[in-house]
């Protein structure tokens, strides 16, 4: 069998969609072609990727998706979303199926691109950053088709969540899944994003996700991703901001299913004074794989930044946590401060964790820490001398554990969802007796 | 209502109870005074439970009933209280919360109606009062960034919601000033009746001033070596406790 490199660039060449797309677009996956084949399939001897092997994820072979069913019920939305009102967009397979009602221009994005949309146009040729080059970015940037593309105009508040719901159903058993969503803030704009990924059949697929924000100035977002699919996926996803001047950024992620999950997330702080809060739950067990990858550049003076990384860690599994924040030349009076903690609760599980500050500028104040430990045993006896059983003071204290990821959100209904997820987490995985 | 008979302890092969004796009737208030490392906060920690040490020989009962193979919520669902020398900081449980499942942790277990957020609130800001505390406290983490004192009256706090009927006060009144002292003293004072009974642990004879003991007894080496009434603990203020070893 060829290299990964050599098979996906012959899923290329196959690839029906190069051929209805205009020629700019054609040009931009052709780089994103280029890029994945020069910078190689991540190895343990690179740097950004040296506790995550890939061995397992690359015995598989996986095959473009052709064509899934394009069938999402309404009554199959995930339980804590269904009393949720908010403006629904469905995906089967990373393709979107269904949007009605919306008060904001949402577009599949594969119609978009071969109708050329001129603001759409200029996102995608945009450079984002000239940092952080990911293969599995520049893999999505050669297969990008489906997805969506949304647009929020000057001053639009949106009224309520803007939720992205996606389903891998049985069609993407050994499937590759490549999706990119795209959403464009105007000035002053606001609205909350809602990403839940879950998978009704369980197969075993690459999902290859990518999310990209570009937010104007003064504009400000609130975002949850829930990542809850298949047990048995690999599952890639890249979530880059793109912040202007004045504009609030805040996101949180909770992450669940997959066997592997490479969460990178990278904020892009490009205008004087912007505010970037970048939290994260990542819930482990059996022998899952959660690998998250924080890159928080600071381009611009004046820009605030915060990480607050948590990882509950079952059996087997593993976490780890890669936080850099660069600071670039002249992106001085940087706040930044960065924040891992990590709770074993079983002998096995593991976590690494590795805080990288890359600093050109002077007047900077950059900090970080991190912790890893087990339930503190003097807290437990403590609460118990107080007539509280043992289970009920494991269920407090990894309900106080968690909740405090979910602290600086604002939006109520996303704080609502967060509880509910991570609550149905320990319920599902018996840390938490469910009649309690 | 608590008897130790014979109660011998150690903790990684150390022996530090070497045959304790102790009765303890309903609503008497008794003190255990004695040097550091003899055994008091052992002894106190054993009475809750604590799973670090073991029991080689004698046994503890408590109404009559065996305790020894509790675990340390079952003793405190049947009345045992501790007030720990060095309170635990929980950071993210609220003092409130905690207290509020703790409380109906202890109903349930007797097979009383559990109390609503607003029933228990009502009841918290009264007995809080009593322990001159901010109401704040209620909200705050459990514990976490208290001072020393606060902490402290939080046990007593603690103590007064949850309604035991033994109190095993272990050092207390360390690293309390004298305004403090008192009002933990008054918090006390208020809990006493002819149904519940005190254990106070304390180095010093000055707590003894403000919650008169019927009993005191002198812990040396793992062993009461002397028991008297009140004013043996102002004896061994003016003496030490070295003419007892003599």
């Amino acid at each position: 069998m060829n290299n990964f490199e050599d098979r996906y660039t012959s899923y290329f060449n196959n690839d029906k969609f190069n051929k209805v797309v205009p020629d700019w677009f054609n040009n931009f996956r052709l780089n994103g072609l280029n890029s994945f084949q020069n910078i190689g399939i991540p190895k343990i001897t690179d740097e950004d990727w040296r506790f995550t092997n890939l061995k397992d994820f690359l015995g598989n072979d996986f095959l473009p998706l052709d064509k899934s069913t394009n069938k999402f019920d309404i009554s199959e939305i995930p339980s804590c979303l269904s009393d949720l009102d908010a403006h629904f967009i469905f995906f089967v397979n990373g393709s979107l199926v269904h949007s009605a009602d919306l008060e904001f221009k949402a577009l599949n994005m594969k119609d978009a691109i071969v109708s050329e949309d001129q603001n759409l146009k200029k996102i995608i040729l945009d450079q984002f950053s000239l940092r952080n080059k990911d293969f599995f970015y520049e893999l999505n940037s050669a297969f990008l088709e489906n997805g969506v593309y949304i647009e929020i105009e000057k001053s639009h508040k949106i009224s309520k969540p803007i939720v992205l719901v996606n389903k891998f159903d049985s069609s993407s058993s050994d499937a590759f899944i490549n999706s990119r969503n795209i959403l464009h803030f105007g000035e002053s704009s606001s609205g909350e994003i809602i990403e839940y990924s879950f998978s009704d059949s369980n197969k075993k697929y690459f999902s290859n996700r990518t999310t990209m924000l570009y937010m104007d100035k003064n504009s400000s977002v609130e975002h949850l991703l829930i990542e809850d699919g298949s047990k048995s996926s690999f599952v890639f996803s890249n979530l880059k901001i793109k912040q202007d001047r004045d504009s609030n950024f805040t996101t949180n992620s909770i992450l669940m299913g997959g066997n592997l999950i490479r969460n990178n997330v990278h904020p892009l702080l490009n205008g004087d004074g912007s505010y970037s809060s970048i939290l994260g739950l990542y819930l482990s067990q059996d022998n899952q794989l959660m690998d998250n990858y924080m890159f928080v550049e600071h381009a611009k003076p004046n820009c605030s930044s915060r990480q607050l990384y948590k990882g509950l860690l079952k059996d087997s599994s593993k976490g780890i946590f890669h936080g850099r924040i660069v600071v670039h030349k002249g992106a001085q009076k940087t706040d930044a401060k960065q924040t891992n903690r990590n709770l074993l609760l079983s002998d096995h599980a593991q976590v690494d964790t590795k805080p990288q500050l890359e600093i050109y500028a002077d007047d900077v104040k950059c900090t970080h820490g991190a912790t890893t430990g087990q339930l503190n045993k003097d807290a437990i006896h403590y609460m118990r001398t107080r007539g509280i059983s043992k289970d009920k003071v494991v269920s407090m204290l990894v309900r106080a554990f968690a909740d405090e990821v979910c602290e600086p959100l604002k939006s109520k209904k996303l704080i609502n969802l967060y509880h509910r997820v991570v609550e149905q987490w320990f319920i599902s995985s018996k840390l938490i007796e469910k009649d309690e | 209502m608590l008897e130790i008979r014979n109660l011998c302890a150690e903790i990684k092969g150390q022996k530090i109870l070497k045959g304790v004796n102790l009765n303890i009737g309903k609503g008497e208030v008794h003190s255990i005074m004695g040097p550091n490392g003899s055994g008091k906060s052992t002894l106190a920690s054993i009475l809750a439970g604590k799973e670090d040490y073991t029991i080689t020989h004698g046994d503890i009962f408590y109404n009559g009933e065996s305790i020894m193979g509790m675990v340390p919520d079952e003793r405190a669902q049947k009345g045992i209280f501790l007030a720990f020398q060095y309170p635990i900081e929980i950071p993210g449980v609220s003092n409130s919360y905690f207290l509020r499942e703790a409380l109906n942790s202890i109903k349930k277990a007797k097979g009383q109606a559990v109390l609503k957020p607003v029933e228990f609130t009502k009841i918290a800001k009264e007995k809080i009062k009593l322990l001159k505390m901010d109401e704040s406290l209620l909200s705050r983490s459990l514990n976490e960034g208290f001072s020393g004192g606060e902490k402290k009256r939080n046990e007593i706090f603690q103590m007064a919601i949850l309604n035991p009927n033994l109190c095993i006060l272990d050092e207390t009144d360390s690293g309390l000033d004298i305004d403090a002292l008192q009002i933990v003293a008054n918090g006390v004072n208020s809990l006493r009746d002819e149904q519940r009974s005190f254990l106070i642990i304390t180095h010093y004879q000055r707590l003894l001033n403000f919650i008169v003991p019927d009993f005191v007894h002198v812990l040396i080496d793992g062993k009461i070596v002397k028991s008297g009434d009140k004013n043996l603990a102002l004896e061994l203020e003016s003496k030490g406790y070295s003419w007892i070893k003599e």
